[in-house]
């Protein structure tokens, strides 16, 4: 492992301007305004934000500024909170020290300054501070940027950009309604899909030779003769549709007999022996096929012996190979491949992130050196300690003889020369570790006792991910401008952190 | 210019700590104190550390955290099992997710999550098609944790080679091992009959071959397959090691001078092969003391827990259950049960030399695929060449994940 544990230089003073941080300013809301920022609406229409944000309304100005992340090592401004993460891995810091300051203030929602506009009302404002700024571009700004292959403008220029990396190229399809934007992807779903089991097992149960010319639809483009494979390079591309039928490539004369290379496997499950392999009946079916005329049908196949790209924006690879766009047997009518991704697969394909580095932000201790030797017992002292500067919690019922169990708790396992940092604090020590729902014993018996403590309302979000749902990348989908920063209205500030141990049996502790 | 603050960056702003929010040093260490306790049997202690890394390390809290508990179950396993009468006292841990058994789709898209297998994929299947050149027969031996993953890409590209028959391929594999994550719910059987198919589809013609054969005597029976298996005429053997060699035992298991990895790789050697690919994930898990351990898996397995931040949740369970496996092994097995014993790629690459081999550098064209598939996934994924030794690195956020090597004999 090749971390550098470089401490951060603490010589010089780094330079800050507070008006225009997100992060380390907390109480300084951005306020060329329209209106005042309010609190606590109640929450309204679904996907809409927590109640307990604060809501922050910016002038299209000071939404649109640059440069509202800053470096606070080198004062660096960035316009994404992203690139000052990346810029910030150029300083070196170790990966624990990485983390970024957790965020004192409260979550913050922001609304559109757009009076006309949906999202201008508190109770829709959007989560996110590059989910506002794009929403107020691509709905309310000129739409500046234009892609050079279709007719579509665009406002945001991530958004045009993302749109003319997918424009005219290729999306890869399986037969079984699967999309991906990567080829290899595809190729690996494609050896292990069903659709090719089937469509082989199929082919093989015919065992007998079709006329090719019959099922000329197919989408081989080699050739076969006989005992031998030939692959035919091909020498124009298909012609580009992404729908409907295909001139058909080749004209396939024979089947091949099998040769001594090749054993016949009719059934896809038989035991593979060392030297075997499986043949493959190009004829296929005649039954199979609905409608089988050379010209102008496409012979719906189930699968494509080859390479089974649904081209869904006509383009040609350089195989020549052709398009299946039927997913089973349906006729020529509906050869649209409907997209019926099984969940898993597809959400598979689309990743999603909710935000890059640091989706949440932690503060960290003292600089690497301190605790990097610490005894155990001091340790357990600096958590206890923790504890009592803690100011902010949520609210607790925990008593404080708990607290004061945990204090003496401490003390147990330090020197007995050691001090133990006592203050009235105590409970923060529970909020401090969250661990609200902990049980606890009470110190008030020196019997085992355990004490269940209610949960307070504040819960982890980390398990929405539904809002996770937009690609990282342009995989396939569309981002939305509403859902926000989708995975990032999710609780990062580890506010509402809260343990799940709710066994937490001392039996037997002390 | 308005206000300015003047900011001590090794300083952070606010004076609150965690809450709930990890710092991952303090866990770190909390770790490790509490390694050594149960290695010295202080149960009273290991007992408290665990209390307070449970409290502040949920299982579902940030990735720091999620890391932490995974640990911090080791940990406790680890505990346990010396010490089982701690088990009643130490239930505060909800039972750990169940290893996904996936179908060959689910694992397909599974390994293109993030870069870290189609990284090595894509260069150790560039590197093998330009080393089968002119070959006629291809045998491909693929140890690969992956179950054959790589292969149809690799059959892909080689039926795209214009202008050229496409060799014999043929396949052999060693049986499944289903000792270690990820597990599939076929038989290799049934896998290679669809590998088989799909090469037909391609216009390959193609063989498949399971040997049985363990990792855990360092698949004697597989080299002595091999040795005996008659070869045609202008054959080429590729073997592709994709982070499976790691299981065969080393110096600190086998304890002789020679360990069952210098012989598999001298055995390999002797095999004459046209080209071997090595790829492996870059970190130490083979000190025998806990603590070092522990402190080399920690500062490594940040990473995956890192990088699942854009998965959704079932993935990140699945993913996030198999690394917890591996740490678990790694804290809590001893002798032949923890099979996780990564070495860097600084030891491979001595292992490899002194086996006889040669390194080879990836070619340009590889290492641009590499990139392109970069931009592909989250901003935090990059890539190093290094001139030295002839090795491509995969990164994440500027941290080594995992390593391609190619090599020839010399």
């Amino acid at each position: 492992m090749t971390t550098e544990d470089q401490t951060i230089s603490s010589s010089g003073g780094y330079v800050q301007s507070s008006s225009t941080t997100d992060h380390v300013d907390h109480h300084h809301h951005e306020h060329d305004s329209l209106n005042p920022p309010l609190v606590k609406k109640k929450r309204n229409l679904p996907g809409n934000p927590d109640p307990e944000a604060e809501v922050i309304a910016l002038s299209p100005k000071t939404l649109m500024a640059t440069n509202r992340f800053l470096c606070e090592i080198c004062g660096k401004g960035f316009q994404r909170d992203q690139n000052l993460q990346l810029h910030r891995r150029g300083h070196n810091l170790p990966w624990k020290l990485k983390q970024r300051t957790s965020k004192e203030v409260r979550k913050r929602v922001y609304v559109c300054p757009e009076k006309s506009c949906v999202h201008h009302h508190p109770t829709r404002a959007l989560g996110d501070l590059t989910g506002i700024k794009k929403h107020f571009c691509r709905k309310h700004g000129e739409k500046k940027w234009k892609c050079e292959k279709c007719a579509k403008r665009y406002a945001v220029q991530s958004d045009w950009k993302a749109h003319s990396k997918t424009c005219g190229t290729r999306e890869y399809r399986c037969d079984c309604g699967t999309i991906f934007s990567r080829r290899d992807s595809f190729i690996t779903h494609r050896a292990f899909c069903d659709a090719l089991a089937e469509e082989t097992a199929r082919l093989n149960a015919a065992s007998h030779l079709k006329s090719l010319a019959a099922t000329a639809g197919s989408n081989l483009n080699y050739h076969y003769l006989m005992g031998t494979l030939i692959p035919s390079p091909s020498s124009q591309p298909p012609p580009s549709f992404p729908f409907g039928p295909p001139q058909p490539q080749h004209h396939h004369q024979h089947f091949p007999i099998p040769t001594t290379t090749f054993d016949h496997h009719h059934h896809h499950q038989d035991v593979m022996k060392p030297a075997s392999s499986l043949s493959l009946w190009m004829g296929g079916n005649i039954n199979h096929h609905q409608q089988v005329t050379i010209e102008d049908r496409i012979a719906p196949q189930p699968h494509s012996p080859n390479e089974d790209y649904n081209w869904a924006f006509g383009n040609a690879n350089n195989r020549g190979e052709l398009i299946t766009t039927s997913d089973s047997l349906i006729t020529h009518d509906n050869n649209i491949n409907i997209v019926q991704s099984k969940e898993n697969t597809n959400a598979a394909t689309s990743l999603s992130v909710p935000s890059l580095f640091s989706s949440v932000d932690q503060i960290t201790q003292d600089a690497n050196a301190a605790s990097a030797n610490m005894s155990a017992t001091a340790l357990l002292q600096k958590a206890a300690q923790m504890g009592s500067t803690s100011s902010t919690s949520p609210t607790t019922t925990i008593t404080t003889d708990q607290s004061g169990y945990l204090q003496s708790f401490a003390s147990k396992i330090s020197d007995q020369s050691n001090q133990i940092v006592e203050d009235g604090g105590s409970d923060k020590f529970f909020a401090l570790f969250g661990s609200n729902s902990v049980e606890l014993m009470s110190n008030n018996n020196n019997g085992l006792h355990e004490i269940e403590n209610p949960r307070n309302g504040v819960r982890v979000v980390s398990g929405i991910d539904e809002l996770h749902n937009y690609p990282w990348k342009r995989r396939r989908v569309e981002i939305g401008n509403a859902g926000g920063g989708g995975g990032q209205t999710r609780d990062f500030l580890g506010v509402g952190v809260q343990t799940m141990c709710h066994s937490s049996s001392i039996n037997g502790w002390i | 210019m308005t206000k300015t603050r003047i900011l001590n960056p090794t300083r952070f702003p606010s004076p609150k700590p965690l809450r709930g929010g990890g710092d991952a040093n303090f866990m770190e260490q909390l770790l490790l104190h509490c390694a050594t306790a149960i290695d010295s049997n202080d149960a009273a202690l290991t007992h408290q550390i665990l209390w307070v890394l449970n409290n502040i390390a949920p299982p579902d809290g940030d990735s720091t955290q999620r890391l932490t508990s995974a640990f911090l179950r080791a940990l406790l396993s680890r505990a346990v099992s010396k010490t089982p009468t701690l088990s009643s006292t130490i239930s505060f841990l909800p039972p750990a997710d169940e290893l996904h058994r996936f179908s060959v789709v689910e694992l397909a898209a599974f390994v293109d999550l993030t870069p870290w297998h189609r990284f090595g994929f894509i260069a150790a299947n560039a590197a093998i098609l330009t080393a089968v050149e002119g070959y006629s027969t291809v045998h491909i031996v693929d140890l690969s944790l992956t179950h054959c993953m790589q292969i149809p890409t690799l059959i892909d590209a080689m039926a795209r080679r214009l202008n050229k028959p496409p060799p014999l391929l043929k396949l052999t594999v060693v049986s499944s091992s289903d000792d270690f994550p990820p597990f599939i719910n076929i038989s290799y059987e049934e896998l290679g009959s669809k590998l088989v198919s799909f090469a037909t589809t391609r216009n390959i013609t193609m063989e498949f071959t399971i040997i049985p054969s363990t990792y855990s005597d360092g698949f004697s029976s597989l080299l002595q397959q091999l040795r005996i298996y008659p070869s045609s005429f202008n054959e080429a053997l590729v073997v592709n090691c994709h982070m499976m060699l790691r299981y065969i035992p080393e110096e600190t298991l086998t304890s002789s001078s020679s360990s069952l990895r210098t012989v598999f790789l001298k055995q390999l050697r002797s095999l004459n092969p046209r080209i071997v690919t090595l790829i492996e994930e870059d970190v130490d898990l083979t000190s025998e003391g806990l603590v070092n351990r522990l402190k080399s898996a920690f500062n490594y397995f940040w990473i995956p827990f890192d990088t699942t931040d854009t998965f959704m949740s079932e993935q990140r369970r699945w993913y996030e259950a198999e690394i917890s496996w591996k740490i678990e092994n790694v804290v809590a097995k001893e002798g032949a049960e923890r099979v996780e014993r990564t070495e860097t790629k600084r030891r491979w690459i001595e292992r490899m030399r002194e086996a006889e081999f040669g390194g080879v550098r990836v070619k340009e064209e590889a290492v641009a695929d590499v990139k392109a598939m970069l931009e592909e996934h989250a901003v935090g994924w990059g890539m190093k060449k290094e001139d030295d030794d002839e090795s491509l690195v995969l990164t994440w956020k500027g941290h080594s994940v995992v390593f391609a090597t190619v090599w020839v004999p010399i």
